[in-house]
């Protein structure tokens, strides 16, 4: 049977204008309790006859190729987030067959007509939206478990119009339903697109921003001002542009802080010189980490014969909270890739039984190598002895390995050794005995830490290769990052000769292990194991670290040395909720701006829409920068 | 605003990995030892200002990681650099043989001048020696390098060692001066600047440990 027929025979065939992904269901006036707590999409689609809902649509619906999980999760978010900036609206596609579980999935679907919607609000630290068609009930609650229902509110505002209640400052109140659609956006760089359909109002305070940002934004200040003051908005509740202008302003307000406090530091005579600020990001949303994975969610998420069923979802979780201490072990070999999702208990046990047959046989080979062996075959030898000198300073402070004679070195050292045969080409390379440590001392197995040691290092092998080009690819790739998010930073360490970011060296090749506690780089790692939301994520913990120093190495004008020297003297100093919480605003930064470079979007593993920039070569990573404006072919404001 | 030293030193260890390169800086740092160092990944420095001969020198000593592998990070470090302490592990038969690689990497990577030095380290552990003092010093003599054997765990050599390398620096820094500044004109600004004083001979402690 052809997907695509299927789709044009479709009876309400519609388009996505926007997607937002990891939406749970959490009430539904009318809805069986089964529907509940599923997890989802939430769009805002045109129907046919170009009259627009806002649809929900379960996970189940939406064909995943199994082999291409993370991908796909990766681009159903990007779409949402930017390509509906970009390309304007996308058609709904479905890929693979629409069986009769389709249909049955489809009855699913929940859609609130704009027409009828009354009013929305959004709670708990944007991670919850209610819906109402009647005044006086919430008939729908949505759960955003990115935390980021404040970009679906941007998106559905360029749909309706709304007006704030002057009670509540999180309750919008639809004015009328907003047919032109394309009205404000989330950045001014967004309205340079859609200036014919901007009121004038707006167009000329965001003209004026482009031209004079400073008096600008003082300007705005002072009629921000008025709003609050002196009550802008009518008893009705309704409210003009100046509404829009407020809300506009409040969220430059934190770029034009950022700005200002940068004039004092440097230099106040030139205004122009020191608005840095990067003009293409909006600011970074506040995304507060949640609760870790229960035992009781855990196995809520499991078939009754142990198959983990809501791979996606559980991943959600895990993004947003890590794992509780208790199923941790057990959950890691899941995200490790030792356990597959989908085998039921009694395949694991075939499975366990399995490895453990292939790890001894490998163990056996390097045991039974005889001396006279050994002493012709320098290659192993010298294997050997890095593992002996490293196993015998891994984590040594941790009572796990501490003392004489300790027989968990011996475990550690089994195990690398065995992976050196495992795989000799690579062999021992300093770092991995930091990344094998804590996974031994969670699992408590030798077995079981060698086959997630081996998922981890399947990750992570280019960081440890001969020639070292996976490193170096990566300090290149954090170093655009950084430019990006933080230019006045990256400029900073361009001249300071550390445009190579080898400062980060340490951070990147064993993921941070050295920066943090036990404690705290298991949640870290078990986060980055997830692949959320966007491919190499690490990098963004590292701009975020760096990015919250920047006052710092600013400031006091930090030099090459005074640079690494601060870098390495943060570890065991680092907030690791925070430094996420951080990392993903600044994703979410990223995705929502609409001139991301193709280099950065490769970079994070979302499509490229062609938009280059000068690439940064090694070479030019070390020559001092001095030119502002155009620097990387952003143009400035 | 005045400086508190009178000169400023990078310095720079090298060698095989687990040869004690970080022990040796802890030692003379912070004038302790720990038996369960952890490895070195990627690069870190330590200061310590020193008073030699009535100047205050301070010595920024850089310690790298060892393995091979990371040693296109690694020597990006050594430009700049201005005494370089190659160290083995008298312990240790393949890094003492791998000292020859060592030397060849300054040469590709370091100033042609930068003055170097050999340390056999870990010479408490006797029973364990494989690569006596007599072949150390012949491999210094080849290469007319000093050469001293050192022990981080029992403070043995290592003050020594540094002082000898910064008296060497300071040494051919002077000289160099006074060659292109014959009239002693004390020179204001730079950190490696204002040296006219009279060079003093070095002192008894080189005969007790040292070849040259």
């Amino acid at each position: 049977m052809s997907g695509s027929s299927s789709v044009e025979d479709l009876p309400d065939q519609c388009k996505d204008l926007f997607t937002q992904d990891g939406v749970l269901l959490k009430a539904c006036l009318g809805r069986p309790i089964t529907d509940l707590n599923s997890i989802g999409m939430l769009c805002i689609v045109e129907n046919h006859d170009n009259s627009k809902s806002i649809e929900w649509r379960p996970n189940d619906l939406i064909t995943i190729d199994s082999d291409t999980q993370d991908q796909e999760w990766a681009v159903v978010n990007t779409i949402g987030i930017s390509m509906s900036y970009a390309k304007g609206r996308r058609q709904r596609t479905f890929s693979g067959n629409i069986t009769a579980d389709y249909a049955t999935a489809r009855a699913r679907i929940i859609r609130i007509p704009l027409e009828e919607l009354k009013t929305f609000r959004v709670t708990r630290n944007n991670q919850q939206m209610q819906f109402s068609t009647k005044p006086g009930v919430w008939q729908t609650t949505f759960y955003f478990q990115h935390g980021n229902a404040e970009i679906f509110v941007a998106s559905l505002k360029n749909h309706v119009k709304t007006a704030k209640t002057r009670h509540d400052r999180n309750t919008y109140v639809v004015v009328e339903p907003n047919t032109e659609s394309q009205v404000l956006n989330k950045s001014f760089a967004e309205l340079d697109i859609f200036t014919e359909n901007t009121t004038d109002v707006v167009w000329n305070l965001v003209s004026n921003f482009k031209q004079r940002p400073y008096e600008t934004t003082m300007e705005a200040f002072s009629k921000l001002t008025d709003i609050v003051y002196y009550g802008n908005e009518g008893a009705s509740g309704k409210r003009d542009v100046s509404e829009e202008v407020a809300d506009l302003l409040t969220k430059s307000m934190n770029e034009i802080d950022e700005a200002t406090t940068v004039t004092t530091l440097t230099r106040q005579s030139d205004e122009y010189e020191v608005v840095t600020v990067n003009p293409m990001l909006p600011p970074r949303p506040v995304i507060p980490r949640g609760t870790p994975l229960s035992t009781e969610k855990w196995e809520g998420l499991q078939d009754t014969e142990g198959r983990v069923t809501e791979v996606d979802g559980v991943r959600q979780l895990i993004f947003r909270g890590g794992i509780a201490r208790s199923i941790r072990h057990l959950v890691w070999k899941y995200l490790l890739d030792y356990y597959p999702w989908h085998m039921t208990h009694a395949q694991l046990k075939t499975l366990h039984k399995k490895r453990t047959e292939e790890y001894f046989t490998m163990k056996l080979q390097w045991r039974s190598m005889t001396e006279a062996q050994e002493s012709r075959f320098a290659e192993y030898r010298e294997r050997k002895n890095l593992v002996e000198k490293d196993v015998n300073r891994t984590d040594r402070t941790h009572p796990y390995y501490a003392g004489e004679n300790n027989p968990n070195l011996l475990v550690l050292q089994d195990i690398l050794m065995t992976y050196v045969m495992y795989n000799f080409d690579l062999g021992y390379v300093q770092g991995m005995s930091d990344i094998l440590a804590p996974l031994l001392l969670l699992m408590g197995n030798e077995v079981d830490s060698f086959w997630c040691f081996v998922g981890f290092m399947d990750k992570i092998a280019s960081n440890f290769e001969m020639d070292q080009a996976g490193m170096k690819h990566q300090l290149l790739q954090l170093q655009q990052l950084l430019m990006f998010v933080s230019p006045e930073l990256a400029n900073h360490l361009v001249q300071k000769d550390s445009g190579n970011m080898f400062f980060s060296f340490r951070w990147l090749l064993v993921w941070f292990k050295r920066e943090f506690s036990h404690r705290d780089i298991m949640r870290l790692w078990e986060v980055l194991w997830t692949g959320l939301p966007c491919a190499n994520f690490h990098l963004l913990i590292g701009v975020a670290i760096l990015d919250a120093e920047k006052d710092v190495f600013i400031s006091k004008d930090y030099g090459f040395t005074e640079i690494l020297k601060h870098v390495n003297d943060l570890s065991m100093c680092l907030d690791v909720d925070k430094i996420l919480s951080n990392a993903e605003g600044i994703y979410h930064q990223l995705v929502s701006s609409p001139n991301l470079p193709d280099q950065i979007r490769v970079t994070l593993g979302l499509p490229t829409i062609n938009i280059s920039t000068s690439t940064h070569s090694e070479a030019d990573n070390n020559k001092p920068s001095t030119s502002r404006g155009t620097e990387n072919g952003y143009p400035r404001i | 605003m005045a400086k508190t030293y009178d000169y400023l030193f990078k310095l720079l260890l090298i060698g095989d990995s687990g040869v004690g390169k970080t022990s040796i800086l802890f030692r003379f740092s912070e004038d302790a030892f720990n038996i369960s160092f952890i490895s070195t990944i990627g690069i870190d420095f330590k200061i310590r200002t020193i008073d030699l001969d009535g100047k205050k020198v301070k010595l920024q000593i850089w310690d790298t990681a060892g393995q091979e592998r990371f040693r296109t990070i690694t020597t990006a470090y050594y430009r700049g650099s201005m005494g370089i302490m190659l160290v083995y592990d008298v312990t240790n038969e393949k890094s003492f043989e791998n000292i020859k690689n060592w030397i060849r990497n300054i040469e590709e990577n370091a100033s042609a001048d930068v003055e170097k030095m050999i340390l056999g380290n870990k010479c408490d552990l006797e029973a364990k020696r494989q690569v006596s003092k007599e072949r150390g010093e012949q491999l210094a003599v080849e290469y007319q390098i000093k050469f001293i054997e050192t022990s981080a765990k029992d403070s043995l050599n290592v003050e020594s060692a540094f002082y000898t390398l910064a008296r060497d620096i300071k040494a051919k820094m002077e000289k160099k001066q006074e060659a292109s500044n014959p009239a002693g004109a004390r020179s204001g600004g730079g950190h490696q600047l204002r040296a006219n004083e009279q060079q003093r001979k070095p002192t008894s402690w080189l005969s007790r440990c040292s070849l040259l």
